[in-house]
């Protein structure tokens, strides 16, 4: 009997193969079908950006955030992605018995600061409690709405477009790692987890964005190969412009990681036509969260999938995560 | 950059159209910058850079993998070892899997303490790998250990393996980049064998991708012009007497002895075990360990590929039921594993 495996949970290969063989069959809809982080709908003529997502995070709290303050970032940088206004939220906890109530607290201080900083209003919510041992602590749920600003759909996409990162990469699948004490490392890595509205809004106007998406589980190299898969164009990628903190380089060369495989949680990958990149990176490096923003790569006609063009000037396949080293990141 | 595009012309100019040319590696570390920078890539298509033995867990015999478990499944012994080798599968699972009392370690002298804070238990150091980590080991001998630790020695000489290797005509090497850690310890003289005896260029690289370019270019030159040598681009860190007091006390604790390689088999003189003399410290005299037959990996080609026959990619299990979360050979399990390091790249 096929089952269920914790690579089905990576947002990889495994995911992808999942969602389409199963939950399509059986769930297939036009708004669902181009399977992006959220789907557009119409009511009563207002454009509306829908999404929702699920935090299963280990450990709850790790430097630079908590299960709370990742469940609200987390589905506002997908409408933001989307190119959404985000508006409300709806949450959903599932508590294990047991689990103490100031820890719980800790983690709604975490979403009423997140929530305010991103300009959401939580309006509904449901708590269900499960007997001790049949969830770890805290699983949070959140569904956001949004004003559609700008649809960026996958389309927009074209050869010669520039790759856009925000900033630098893996900081919060690097976090989480060290902060679950199975490597004797001892490192100042702080997860990403930010809501991306104040760094995203001011680029939403200008022409040349064409599609945006948070490289969360799989990382960066995942969404890109996802971003092939779908287009069917080829995707070139420099490594030395990708920004990679030195900590985490270091860490990830000692731990076999990739980098470009890490999670983010706030960061955004942006296409944009060549002509308006360097504006727009000028635009992010002015903000905070996009002080290291830089043009990564490029769209191509000429060939198919994700090369990383190494510093050496060698070249490297970038494919789905097939497997996740790290389950459980967000 | 420049200089890099410089010396990857050089070694296009350097390599002959007519014939093939196979430089083998034999450290993990070195496959790790390899792979990672694409450096293949930019190879000419006749140069083969091949992964070697480079990975001391996967080579490590199933036998002793055994003999540790069924070691920390009595109740006054704790097992001790570095953390890939848990994980290493065997015919009886993985000592995480079927061990009881086991602790990952990443240095023998957590070994010490482990031993010091459980005076009432007999902790067993099940120790592996190359010229790198036996240095370690003798060290701790060597400032005394307490009696409630013993050695399960599972150490590995490189030059010996890397002798059979050249013997090997189906392999064909041409030339070897030697490991650069384990040169530290065993100084760059120790490869002259292979210049003086084989005629085959040795030479030592150290772990970035231009260092190694220069180890690949100095191979290539001497094949070209026949001054074959034992070379060194790391010298830095490499001297050609290597670490001398290393060597000493490396010798005073352990000697040369005939094992096994797993996949590959027995090689004369190729392992280290403890002197007769320290035979109170030794794991395998002191519980009675026997050897225990190695049992195939059905579709498993690990012992191919550790001896440079194989191409990771060549084997059916790769990336389909092996994977570095469910490793069916050892060269998946190990961050040195030329399986593993494939499968990241």
């Amino acid at each position: 009997m096929k089952k269920i495996e914790i690579g089905h949970g990576s947002g990889g290969r495994l995911t992808r193969e999942l969602i389409e063989r199963l939950f399509l069959k059986y769930l297939r809809s036009e708004e669902l079908k181009p399977l992006e982080d959220a789907a557009y709908i119409n009511l009563r003529d207002q454009n509306i950006a829908i999404t929702t997502d699920s935090y299963v995070v280990r450990p709850l709290f790790f430097p630079g955030g908590n299960i709370g303050k990742l469940a609200i970032c987390g589905t506002v940088n997908d409408l933001l992605v989307s190119g959404a206004m985000p508006g409300y939220l709806a949450i959903g906890f599932i508590l294990e018995e047991g689990f103490p109530l100031d820890s719980l607290e800790d983690i709604l201080k975490s979403i009423k600061e997140t929530a305010q900083y991103a300009g959401v209003s939580i309006v509904t919510g449901d708590t269900k409690v499960v007997e001790k041992y049949k969830c770890d602590g805290v699983y949070i749920n959140t569904t956001g709405v949004g004003e559609v600003i700008k649809p960026l759909p996958v389309s927009n996409v074209s050869p010669g477009d520039a790759v856009i990162i925000t900033g630098t990469v893996g900081d919060h699948g690097m976090a989480v790692a060290l902060s679950r004490d199975e490597f004797d490392i001892k490192a100042a890595v702080e997860s990403d987890c930010a809501a991306l509205n104040e760094l995203l809004m001011p680029i939403m106007e200008i022409d040349g964005l064409k599609w945006m998406r948070d490289p969360t589980r799989g990382g960066v190299a995942t969404a890109l190969a996802d971003l092939s898969e779908s287009t069917g164009f080829g995707i070139e990628i420099f490594e030395d412009k990708v920004p990679v903190r030195e900590d985490v380089r270091f860490i990830s060369d000692m731990l076999g990681y990739d980098p470009l495989y890490l999670a983010n949680e706030g960061k955004a990958i942006l296409i944009a036509s060549r002509e308006s990149a360097d504006r727009i990176v000028a635009i992010l490096k002015k903000h905070p969260l996009g002080h290291n923003a830089e043009v990564i790569g490029n769209i191509s006609a000429k060939f198919r999938k994700v090369k990383l063009r190494t510093k050496i000037g060698g070249e490297r396949l970038l494919d789905m995560l097939e497997e996740d080293m790290l389950p459980r990141i967000c | 950059m420049e200089k890099i595009k410089d010396i990857i012309k050089l070694i296009h100019s350097l390599v002959p159209e007519n014939r093939r040319i196979r430089i083998m590696n034999v450290c993990g570390s070195h496959e790790h910058t390899i792979a990672f920078s694409g450096m293949r890539s930019l190879m000419p298509n006749n140069l083969e850079i091949i992964p070697g033995p480079g990975c001391p867990v996967c080579v490590c015999p199933e036998s002793d993998i055994i003999n540790a478990i069924n070691l920390s499944r009595k109740d006054d012994v704790i097992l001790v070892t570095y953390g890939d080798m848990l994980r290493v599968p065997t015919q009886k699972g993985s000592i995480r899997a079927e061990g009881k009392n086991f602790r990952m370690i990443t240095s023998p002298f957590e070994a010490m303490n482990i031993a010091k804070s459980n005076p009432d238990k007999k902790t067993v150091f099940f120790s592996i790998g190359f010229e790198t980590t036996t240095a370690p080991t003798a060290a701790i001998l060597e400032m005394g250990i307490p009696e409630n630790l013993f050695i399960l020695s599972s150490h590995r000489l490189t030059p010996t393996i890397m002798e059979i290797l050249v013997k090997d005509a189906e392999i064909g090497i041409d030339g070897f980049i030697a490991p650069g850690h384990v040169s530290a310890i065993v100084g760059s003289n120790a490869w002259n064998v292979f210049s003086e005896k084989y005629g085959i260029p040795t030479v030592v690289a150290g772990f970035e991708a231009e260092n190694l370019l220069f180890g690949i270019m100095e191979i290539l030159q001497q094949l070209k012009n026949g001054n074959v040598q034992t070379g060194n681009v790391y010298k830095g860190v490499v001297r050609p007497e290597g670490n001398v007091q290393a060597q000493k006390i490396m010798a005073k604790f352990f000697e040369a002895a005939d094992v096994n390689w797993r996949g590959i088999g027995h090689i004369p003189g190729s392992g280290l075990e403890l002197r007769a003399k320290y035979a109170d410290k030794d794991a395998r005299k002191v519980f009675r360990l026997e050897e225990i037959k190695e049992a195939k990996i059905p579709g498993c080609i690990c012992g191919t590929i550790i001896l440079g026959k194989a191409y990771p990619s060549a084997c059916k299990l790769f990336k389909k039921a092996c994977t570095p979360k469910t490793p069916k050979g050892p060269c998946m399990v190990s961050m040195e594993g030329a399986c593993n390091i494939w499968y990241k790249a």
